[in-house]
């Protein structure tokens, strides 16, 4: 293993598979906080440089965090197809970027492949992709999941329809809501962030939107993204649930920091298939994001594109139906500026597909980020050419309780027609049905909220 | 090109050359031209003034009285119509003009005019300027020698209590509320018998300065209004961070927070009355956040 | 959290009598980082009395030792003691409500309906706890569109028109089931009220006199007439004069359209589960009842049965007379409850005043209480203002306690009521002007005329349970 390279002149020497991981990422100002970043552009490719150099079998032995301390570690290990990884420890960095790469190999294969990588493997053959190289190589790759309805298919774009309210009002979450569906939005799932993390409220809402569901016969799946513990309770009492959601980390003490293991997960699981509502198999929901492992402390001194990978590596062991990324949220001392969220939006999804993980992506911004709504536009484009499953769906964008901006109702229904995409199939049947949609185009119905109140 | 356009051309570029173009000038200054075009005097209505819980641009709806009653219930920008699968030109622009106050808020500075005026005593944590501070969390949370002196000079050895104003990440938060809800903090601690003290203002302050504070004065409560993180909705809503006995690397959860103080949520004044009376609660249970049993 | 508060509800009609108690669930809405926002999440009634006929010692006076026994034996049956019990309301209505009588009533029910129940009557407040019993209310809000409801007991009709979610009319009919009572063996009868006699005296329609024996047939031309009062209340008939001759003293009702009607009270029962035998109850209610469900006019529109019928009135006293103030109020000293006390409400322009200004408008509006019979504890209420500079909170402090000062001579203290959220700022900035007791609470809007009760706290003291009794429903 060489952790040493010459670069226009200089010589440039990496203290361990992590140091140098970490120095041959994309500028990331959450690397920087973590004082792990390159000090310059030049150290920055000598570090890709050496990267592309390293076997499969160098980051398979050099986890972020050593498999005897952390549970991910060993989840993603213990997951690993000895067979498959036997094929392929021998590739370098940079072999294993042109395989994916070249056209002929295709996603049944890179499939099949990606059962044998690590977290490891996948966070640095994407810091050897440029955007476009994410965005082809991703294309390729077709995860789907199947809850109530089957998302992910080639030739769909699926919405999760966000009808966040800042005091949790049933009637202003209904609005919200019934407008989203007018839209086309909520294919991939209905599901509020409440503000209130009691077991009533969810349950409250919860029940609110079965009947909605219902009511109109909307074959989609409801979700209240409270603590994983809290919707546990709510459907041991009996609310329905299709999908249990959590917010996970790359690393077992940042899980600890969201109160939970692959133990805890792996009850939710349990029960969400025995009591639940949906049909499944796939009744997990997980949100990531770079930078929240440092955010608690729990990065281990790894970057964050290898602690995101991580992340992958840990849900994809409970069969998720839908994970995706917030990757503008956390705030710019992890991604500066609209740049950098581009690039991180581009790395995750390109990171959870090749995970073999049914990868969304909450295209988004804070106010307190050099970004603005033109560039999580740009975002989407590029995620809906790269094959993205799905985007967020909230009113003009501007989430009222969480204080941030991601896609709007408008984004998803705009992309799907100037791609020619669908919404998840029985989906896009009720909505012709309701006459929100003919043509894949809206129709003069859509947008109007006040037909589903009739 | 016919000879109107040719000559507005001309005129236009040789006032460029003069040096009287308009230029966009500063936030906070009215913009003017200097030489108003022809002699349409008009001025368009203040997009943001339109209050959009009323705002319903739903052609033709079937039941839009019902829907409005709904709409009536949330901020959140619903019944905004559309044009094509994209969004109408007014909710679009206003959708931007709520973005740049908040940007602005984030990126502007507290005047220190503003500071002088309202008797704080102004001082200053690590960071150097605006991108220091939103990169390096850390470097909001310390003071140098200098300013821990002028933090030990303004609130004494062990006061009761240690008032402080951050700007935090809105400076439009701290100027619409903080001497309202400061003067109704002292006013309410006055009541209560409690001395309150001076009143000190943090540049580029994040929430941890208040552990800074208290291991350097033994404050036994330190209480700190700080602009929050702006929304579209409001980009002034501020919080008020309230710890017993702060000390560095004191556990979040033994902050007792009240945030959503502003205009649209609780009042300046009515918050500031709460604080004091959470500040005396504190002081007879010495206690604060999860260990404060309200 | 959830705290619970029981309430009672008792309800002394012209025919029945009846309690009910409803368990009121308090929730905290607002998250755990901001203010309290803590507010009744839940309204349910957890025991129900036997129907009662109200016992009386004549024609229109309340037997009140008849009625003790009454809610005595119910508190029994119920299984709570009056201890239990923390708010709540006594509605004496109808034709029965006279008022040393009711006075008396009250004085009996004093030990059961415990402190803190407070004792009402007035047609608006009974046409507004009937419709919230009948869930008429919530309809009109649930549906987005207009409700005129209809309680029709045994003397009265009460009526409501409810737009959406907000009250828009109240008005009372003298059109009930027991305006003529007769013999359920032979038909004979016994009583006919006044306003039916002066039917007679029009020459409208032969009404029977007492004695008399009577079938369907011969009654049926008094009951389309009141019948039609109630079409042309809601404009289904053209003309008033039907209405005019049965509107009771004070109502200003004017006629009005709503696409759907809700009926409650005794008489609704009789419109939707029809007795076979019309002198069942010994009166015309089951005829009254028939000739609605009828009534070819109120076919044309959508009818409602209330989720009350006969209980209405009593599930709205027990139910929905008690509200909560904001959750951040201030209150020093003061013993709770207090009730009764009568609102003074400055006008817009006078609370916008200077200190001086407030002090003299208060002080010559005190006057005119004074001359009325002297001083009783007032509250003073303020609509207050949105978002408050501090130095104008001080201001209206400086004002109001001055203002304030002759009720504090005579031994009373500042109660004030306000609607904008302000109420502990605004008390913290009136403690050091004065000595002694006070009280500020907010989230209430009262009117002039109106009284206030205000109970003991509760939800770890941050909020006050209170009854607003308006007695002139006044919209706008």
């Amino acid at each position: 293993m060489i952790l040493k390279t010459k670069l226009l002149g200089h010589v440039y020497e990496f203290k361990s598979v992590k140091d140098v991981l970490a120095k041959a990422n994309e500028e990331k100002s959450g690397d920087r906080l973590a004082g792990i970043a390159a000090e310059n552009a030049e150290e920055r490719v000598a570090a890709k440089v050496v990267v592309a150099n390293l076997t499969l079998a160098d980051l398979r032995n050099h986890p972020a965090v050593p498999y005897e301390e952390d549970e991910v570690t060993r989840i993603i290990q213990d997951d690993v197809n000895e067979k498959i990884y036997g094929e392929i420890k021998g590739w370098t960095v940079a072999e294993l970027r042109e395989w994916l790469l070249d056209e002929k190999n295709d996603g049944a294969a890179i499939r099949r492949i990606s059962r044998g990588l690590t977290a490891e493997m996948i966070a640095a053959v994407a810091k050897l992709m440029s955007n476009m190289d994410l965005i082809y190589a991703a294309k390729k790759i077709t995860v789907t999941a199947h809850c109530n309805t089957t998302i992910g298919e080639p030739g769909t774009l699926s919405c999760r329809l966000q009808p966040n309210h800042p005091t949790d009002d049933p009637d202003g979450i209904m609005a919200s809501l019934l407008e989203g569906l007018t839209y086309g939005a909520g294919d991939a799932v209905l599901g509020l962030n409440p503000v209130d993390d009691s077991v009533e409220s969810v349950r409250r809402v919860l029940d609110r939107f079965q009947e909605i569901k219902k009511r109109w016969s909307i074959p989609t799946q409801i979700c209240v993204l409270a603590h994983v513990t809290t919707q546990m309770e709510a459907v041991r009492q009996g609310a329905p649930c299709d999908l249990i959601f959590q917010s996970i980390a790359g690393s077992q003490k940042g899980n600890e920091a969201f109160g939970l293991d692959g133990k805890l997960i792996e009850e939710a699981r349990q029960l969400a298939l025995r009591e639940g509502t949906a049909q499944g198999p796939n009744v997990m929901y997980f949100e990531t994001g770079q930078g929240s492992e440092l955010s608690s402390e729990a990065h281990h001194g790894a970057d964050q594109v290898v602690m995101e990978a991580r992340c992958y590596g840990f849900a994809k062991r409970f069969q998720p139906f839908l994970v995706n990324t917030v990757v503008g949220f956390i705030g710019p001392e992890y991604l500066y500026n609209s740049k950098q969220v581009i690039r991180a939006g581009l790395e995750d999804h390109f990171m959870g597909k090749l995970t073999g993980i049914p990868m969304g992506c909450d295209a988004c911004y804070t106010n307190h980020m050099k970004a603005d709504q033109n560039d999580i536009e740009d975002l989407a484009v590029l995620l809906t050419t790269a094959g993205c499953n799905y985007f967020m769906g909230i009113p003009h964008g501007d989430d009222v309780m969480l204080n941030y901006q991601t896609t709007g109702f408008h984004e998803t229904a705009a992309l799907r027609e100037m791609f020619g995409l669908t919404a998840i199939a029985p989906f896009q049947r009720w909505l012709e049905d309701m006459g929100f949609v003919r043509d894949n185009k809206l129709t003069e119905l859509a947008g109007d909220a006040s037909i589903l109140l009739a | 090109m016919n000879e109107k356009e040719l000559r507005a051309l001309v005129e236009r570029m040789v006032a460029e050359l003069a040096g009287q173009a308009p230029t966009p000038q500063v936030k906070g200054a009215d913009y003017h031209p200097t030489q108003p075009e022809g002699t349409n005097t008009g001025c368009l209505d203040d997009i943001s003034e339109i209050d959009l819980r009323q705002q319903y641009l739903v052609p033709n709806p079937r039941n839009g009285a019902a829907f409005q009653d709904l709409k009536r219930k949330t901020p959140a920008r619903i019944g905004v119509g559309r044009a094509g699968a994209r969004y109408k030109t007014i909710t679009m622009l206003r959708v931007r003009a709520d973005h740049a106050a908040a940007q602005d808020s984030v990126f502007s500075h507290v005047d220190e005019a503003f500071v002088d005026q309202n008797g704080w005593v102004f001082c200053q944590t690590l960071c150097a300027d605006k991108d220091e501070y939103l990169t390096r969390p850390d470097r909001g949370r310390r003071f140098d020698e200098q300013n821990q002196q002028i933090i030990k000079n303004t609130f004494g050895v062990s006061p009761k209590v240690a008032l402080v104003v951050g700007d935090g990440l809105s400076s439009a938060a701290i100027e619409a509320n903080a001497p309202d809800c400061m003067e109704a903090i002292r006013a309410g601690l006055e009541g209560y018998g409690i001395q309150p003290g001076k009143v000190l203002f943090v540049k580029y302050c994040r929430v941890g300065a208040s552990d800074h504070i208290g291991e350097l004065t033994g404050a036994e409560v330190v209480c700190m209004l700080v602009g929050e993180r702006p929304g579209l909705v409001t980009a002034e809503s501020m919080s008020a961070y309230v710890t017993y006995k702060p000390y560095l690397g004191i556990p979040e959860s033994k902050r007792t927070v009240i945030s959503n103080i502003h205009r649209q949520g609780t009042t300046a004044v009515e918050a500031g009355a709460h604080v004091a009376e959470l500040i005396k609660t504190m002081l007879e249970k010495k206690a604060s956040g999860i260990d404060l049993k309200l | 959290m959830a705290e619970e508060l029981l309430s009672v509800g008792i309800d002394i009609g012209t025919s029945t009598t009846q309690l009910v108690i409803s368990r009121l669930t308090l929730e905290n809405r607002a998250n755990p980082f901001s203010v309290p926002r803590i507010s009744i999440a839940k309204r349910e009634v957890c025991y129900r009395s036997g129907i009662h006929f109200t016992p009386l010692r004549s024609d229109t006076v309340i037997d009140a030792e008849g009625v003790r026994a009454i809610v005595a034996e119910e508190y029994e049956k119920s299984g709570f003691s009056r201890e239990d019990v923390s708010t709540g309301a006594v509605i004496i209505t109808g034709e029965t409500a006279r008022k040393e009588n009711a006075r008396e009533v009250l004085r009996a029910l004093s030990a059961f309906a415990g402190d803190f129940v407070v004792a009402t009557a007035g047609p608006d407040l009974e046409s507004i706890l009937a419709a919230r019993g009948a869930g008429a209310d919530e309809y009109a809000r649930e549906n987005h569109c207009k409700v005129l409801h209809f309680d029709i007991g045994g003397g009265t009709s009460n009526l409501s028109l409810y737009d959406r979610g907000e009250l828009a009319a109240t008005g009372c009919l003298n059109v009930g089931g027991r305006l003529i009572k007769l013999e359920r063996e032979s038909g004979a009868v016994t009583y006919v009220s006044p306003v039916l006699r002066r039917l007679g005296e029009r020459g409208w329609c032969p009404v029977p006199a007492v004695g008399e024996r009577v079938g369907p047939e011969e009654l049926a031309p008094v009951v389309q007439i009141m019948v039609e009062a109630l079409e042309q209340a809601a404009l289904l008939r053209p003309g008033t004069d039907r209405l005019e001759h049965f509107k009771t003293e004070g109502t200003r009702w004017e006629p009005v359209q709503a696409p759907v009607l809700s009926f409650s009270g005794g008489v609704a029962d009789c419109i939707y589960d029809p007795q076979g035998d019309w002198r069942a109850y010994g009166d015309i209610g089951v005829l009254l009842g028939r000739a609605i469900r009828d009534s070819a006019a109120f076919r044309s529109v959508r009818l409602r049965r209330g989720a009350e019928t006969i209980r209405a009135t009593v599930v709205g006293a027990g139910s929905h007379s008690t509200d909560l103030s904001g959750s951040t109020i201030f209150y020093r000293g003061v013993e709770f409850p207090l009730k009764n006390l009568p609102i003074l409400k400055l006008t817009e322009e006078e609370e916008r005043g200077s200190a001086a200004d407030l002090e003299g408008a208060l002080r010559a509006k005190l006057g005119w209480f004074a001359d009325e019979g002297g001083l009783t504890q007032t509250a003073l209420a303020l609509r207050g203002s949105k978002n408050p500079e501090y130095r104008r909170v001080k201001e209206l402090a400086q004002g109001v306690c001055r203002g304030l000062e002759p009720l504090c001579q005579e031994g009373f203290f500042p109660v004030l009521v306000v609607e904008a959220d302000m109420a502990k700022v605004l008390g913290q900035a009136m403690a050091p002007l004065l000595e002694g007791p006070l009280l500020c609470l907010d989230g209430v809007g009262v009117d002039n005329g109106d009284y206030i009760d205000v109970g003991a706290p509760i939800a770890n003291g941050a909020v006050l349970p209170v009854v607003i009794k308006t007695l002139v429903f006044n919209k706008g």
